[in-house]
């Protein structure tokens, strides 16, 4: 390790000093929420100045084994973002119910610096352990209410398919390193591409992209391999679930980018197949069983499985030989970011005080008991639902483009994505109607957020509305897409 | 002329009045109803401003706006008029003031929320009739949904959410499957020409399809899934029947904003878009679209006759009416699409008065079934009058508007098949059966044990109701007499279509 290399994953270092600091502060003032909080949030912040700062350099570290480009920044600032919009959220839901908020931070700090790894990967080792720091903190985030049964339902089930999809991916990548003799993300793109070129590609290196394509999507939450999802959601404590719900998806995306389309991208007319059908599924079921939940969180959990599929339908593009495919996949995982966690911060708010449930019921009249609540809510469902000019709108705009231009299947898949996003319309408006076409049930006034709350709410809301008047954004995205022109 | 961006300023003017009743109090419902009022009327002054200013003579499009969007996708904010748009607009500002003013007495509750998605609507309905850029005519599109959805969802009747879920899927179906064949239309533009700029521009894309630029297999997929947005729209049958449910449900204002407006939307689309950039898959589907228009006349005839409810059997007139639309512009004759347009014009101000007149009984009953009435011309005497006055407009009276539309589409269809013609005009005999005979089960005999219950409440139209409903009756009159003040503005326009649609002019 030489000087240079610790500059390069600065960012990394410094998150995990964050998260020491925190617990250090813990230790020092014991109970003491307010220097919890500001320390982990101008962690965060120290990191993202890193990251601007050290944005738009290409160098490697450890031997190539971690790579600084303009994808691993553009990441790593949404996984700050992640980070910090979580915690700005969830004092208000950990508070009341005596849940300490410096471990929370901690953990979740950790967790996102697993995640900021995966962006820089450039080995498959690397690879695996940053995977393996990313979820696992997770699963202690799971179980974070744990005197709630359903948390610690949600975070058993969670570990045990999270834990049993990380092997199978190992088991896969073994494959691979077996066939390819190296972890170098480089290396193997490089060996199989003369694979590629001999015509089939060998048994051993299917079975070994079956297993990595099995292992992603139960981390990405795809359908068949979603099971998990719905209870892991529903059971959390809710800002953990706006978290869950984003980071590692986006951090299951990091590692699709830098595993399968750059590492297996020679192959990618393998696995365009599979991941035609695996978005097909995903989006079709994740809508349809969406349509049948009375619970809002619940609800959420499934489009998200849903909005997994329209990703998928990006990454398809790609491999269907359009480059705009991969800007579209960062495209709709920062959209996504922004407006699902607001969504869940508004769950979060009614829930401030202990007891609420996320009952679609406990929307009734949300438009008038609290109309700023109400009107956020709805932005972020309408730009769910895809309303123009609303940042889900490009997203979806951008993920449609590509898989049109791609032509063929994809085509079909475009239309495909396109029919279920009307039917997606017809779970998020109904969260809509209760807020304002019902009246309010008795005895449900909204405590007021505080002001980190009401922060948090509102940089995922101007987020919301900027993505969408103003995608000029979309130049970040591409610079950051270039890094895997091949 | 001048370098003014009028169409912007029109547009965007009722956001400025939304804006301003946003920071209205809402303890004073009277000044936010005024200021949506003045806002309204100043959008349709200026619409006026723009009518006059608009040349006669020369075709194509006027008062263009064009400024970059989206440069890497070549997207434009792209404004222009010719004389169809510039007739919808005005249409458009006309209803959207009347239907403001007549929703000062029925909407009592939320009217600060009620006239924001009021004027927020009229910009969407405005823009969809002034884009000249595919990507921003969609985004218009879709900003015409959501403030319809609350209208009908928060303002509507007992069954409204169910109403209000129904138009909102039907259209979002359609919408999305158009949004998938813009982007291919300009993707096609794009590999074909190997640039975005322009892939979204209508004059660019136009003169591209009419270089028969664009395959027929494409045309035949996307001509589809574009038909099928509007059809969902206008509503052709089998695609109608979001309609009943949601203008029995919607507010009168809505209602009116809904058979006026939103249904041309969909019949401006088939003219606009449709036919000039798939002028092959257009006339592939021409014969299916003709048989659909006709079923859709005689169905919506029949099923009128034995509505029991007063807004229900307006509607189904609808889909009856806005068949001779869809019939008109798939004959591809000059009098088709003259017709079609006039009718366009002529529903939204017939229909859109039908429904006012049936608002204005329901404020006083709560009631809308037809067997409740009876006797309403001893009670309200002036009412039965001007209601007579729009039904006898509705069946066609020759000297008012509808009837010129609806022979200039006979002529037209008379000209392209001879029987089509022969079975629409059949249907005047029905359509004169369903109203007149709601009209006398409603105004004539003795007055109903149920409006005798009513005593005093059941009072005539007042001033501000008459006045709402004056011009539209102005309007029906003059242009049934003088029709060609209409049809000047369309001399361009039609003679586009046709050469977009490879039929000789003549």
């Amino acid at each position: 390790m030489s000087w240079s290399d610790l500059g390069t994953i600065a960012p990394v270092v410094l998150a995990v000093l964050a998260a020491a600091a925190v617990l250090v502060v813990d230790l020092a003032a014991p109970g003491h929420r307010a220097p919890a909080i500001a320390i982990a949030l101008g962690g965060l912040a120290l990191v993202a100045l890193v990251i601007v700062s050290l944005a738009g350099h290409s160098q490697t570290a450890f031997g190539g084994a971690y790579v600084l480009d303009n994808l691993t920044s553009f990441l790593d600032l949404l996984f700050v973002a992640i980070a910090a919009l979580t915690i700005l959220f969830a004092n208000d839901y950990l508070e009341p119910r005596g849940l300490p908020i410096a471990e929370f931070a901690a953990v979740l700090i950790f967790a996102v610096t697993g995640a900021m790894l995966i962006a820089g990967s450039a080995d498959l080792l690397l690879l695996f352990v940053a995977l393996e720091l990313m979820v696992l903190p997770g699963y202690l985030l799971a179980g974070f209410a744990r005197h709630d049964p359903y948390s610690t339902e949600g975070a058993i089930k969670y570990f045990l398919l999270g834990s049993f999809s990380s092997a199978i991916l190992l088991f896969g990548l073994a494959y691979v390193w077996g066939l390819t003799g190296s972890t170098r993300v480089d290396v193997v793109a490089a060996a199989l591409t003369t694979a590629a070129a001999k015509g089939s590609i060998q048994p051993g290196l299917a079975l070994g992209l079956a297993f990595m394509t099995t292992g992603v999507a139960f981390k990405m939450a795809a359908v068949p391999f979603h099971y998990w999802t719905p209870d892991a959601y529903q059971g959390s404590p809710t800002p953990v679930t706006a978290y869950l719900s984003v980071g590692p998806k986006v951090g299951a995306f990091a590692i699709v980018l830098r595993l399968f389309v750059e590492a297996l991208g020679p192959l990618k007319a393998d696995w365009l197949p599979v991941v035609i059908v695996l978005a097909a599924l995903t989006m079709t079921l994740g809508n349809l069983v969406a349509i049948t939940q009375d619970n809002v969180k619940r609800m959420l959990a499934y489009s998200s499985i849903a909005h997994t599929g329209y990703i998928l339908v990006g990454l398809a593009a790609y491999a269907g030989g359009q480059q705009s495919g991969i800007a579209a996949i960062l495209f709709y995982g920062a959209a996504y970011t922004f407006m699902n966690m607001g969504a869940f911060a508004v769950i979060t708010a009614l829930q401030r005080r202990p007891g609420v449930t996320s009952q679609i019921s406990t929307f009734a009249g949300l438009g008038r008991r609290d109309p700023w609540l109400g009107a956020l809510m709805a932005l972020f469902l309408l730009s769910l639902t895809g309303i123009p000019p609303l940042a889900g709108f490009w997203a979806k705009a951008y993920v449609i483009v590509a898989a049109v231009q791609a032509g063929g299947w994809l085509s079909a898949l475009a239309v495909l994505a396109m029919l279920n996003a009307a039917a997606a319309a017809f779970y998020y408006l109904r969260v809509v109607v209760y807020m304002y076409m019902r009246e309010p049930a008795e005895g449900m006034e909204v405590a007021k957020p505080g002001v980190l709350f009401r922060t948090g709410l509102a940089v995922t809301g101007i987020a919301t509305l900027v993505f969408g008047l103003f995608p000029a954004i979309l130049t970040v995205v591409n610079n950051a897409a270039d890094v895997l022109k091949g | 002329m001048s370098g003014l961006p009028i169409l912007s300023l029109i547009t965007f003017l009722p956001v400025l009045g939304a804006l301003l009743i946003v920071v209205l109090p809402a303890g004073n419902p009277n000044l936010v109803r005024r200021t949506a009022l003045v806002t309204s009327l100043a959008t349709w002054a200026l619409s006026l401003v723009l009518l006059a200013w608009f040349a006669l003579g020369p075709g194509g499009f006027q008062f263009k706006e064009t400024a970059d969007w989206i440069p890497s996708f070549g997207i434009q904010y792209k404004l222009g008029v010719d004389g169809l748009s510039v007739l919808m607009v005005v249409l458009t500002t006309t209803l959207s003031w009347v239907s403001i003013l007549a929703s000062f007495g029925p909407i009592k509750v939320r009217v600060k929320e009620y006239m924001i998605s009021f004027l927020v609507l009229e910009v969407g309905m405005i823009g969809v009739f002034v884009a000249l850029d595919l990507f921003l005519f969609y985004i218009f599109w879709e900003l015409v949904l959501v403030p319809m959805y609350l209208i009908i969802g928060i303002w509507g009747g007992p069954n409204r959410i169910y109403a209000t879920m129904k138009f909102v899927l039907y259209t979002l179906v359609g919408s999305l499957l158009m949004l998938v064949a813009i982007l291919a239309t300009a993707f096609t533009y794009e590999s074909a020409t190997g640039s975005w700029t322009g892939a979204f521009d209508y004059e660019r894309l136009t003169q591209f399809a009419a270089a028969g630029s664009f395959g027929h297999d494409f045309q035949l997929l996307a001509f589809l899934a574009l038909f099928l947005a509007f059809a969902i729209k206008v509503p052709m049958f089998p695609f109608h029947t979001w309609l009943p449910d949601a203008h029995t449900e919607a507010p009168t204002a809505g209602s009116v904003i809904l058979a006026g407006v939103l249904l041309k939307l969909g019949a401006y689309g088939l003219i606009r878009f449709a036919v000039p950039l798939y002028p092959f898959a257009a006339h592939a589907f021409a014969w299916p679209i003709i048989v659909l228009s006709v079923v859709a006349i005689v169905y919506g005839a029949i099923v009128s006759i034995v509505q029991p409810d007063l807004k229900r059997l307006v509607a189904y007139s609808s889909v009856s009416h806005m068949g001779f639309v869809t019939l008109g512009i798939f004959v591809f004759t000059a009098a088709g699409l003259q017709g079609a347009i006039l009718q366009m014009i002529n529903h939204g101000l017939i229909t859109g008065g039908l429904f006012l007149l049936v608002g204005v009984v329901y404020e006083r009953t709560h009631d809308r079934s037809i067997e409740k009435m009876g006797g309403l011309a001893a009670t309200m005497p002036l009412w039965s009058t001007v209601f007579g006055f729009f039904i006898l407009a509705s069946m066609g009276l020759p000297g008012l508007s509808g009837f010129v539309g609806e022979f200039l589409v006979f002529v037209g269809s008379f000209t392209y098949a001879p029987v089509i013609a022969v079975a629409s005009i059949i249907v005047m005999v029905l359509v004169a059966t369903y109203l007149l005979w709601m009209f006398q089960r409603v105004a004539f005999g003795a007055v109903s044990d149920f409006l005798r219950g009513l005593g005093d409440h059941l009072t005539d139209m007042s001033r501000i109701e008459f006045v709402t409903i004056a011009p539209l009756a102005a309007l029906i009159v003059v242009f049934g007499l003088f029709p060609s003040l209409l049809l000047d503005f369309l001399r361009g326009p039609v003679q586009a279509f046709l050469a977009a649609a490879g039929v000789a002019v003549g």
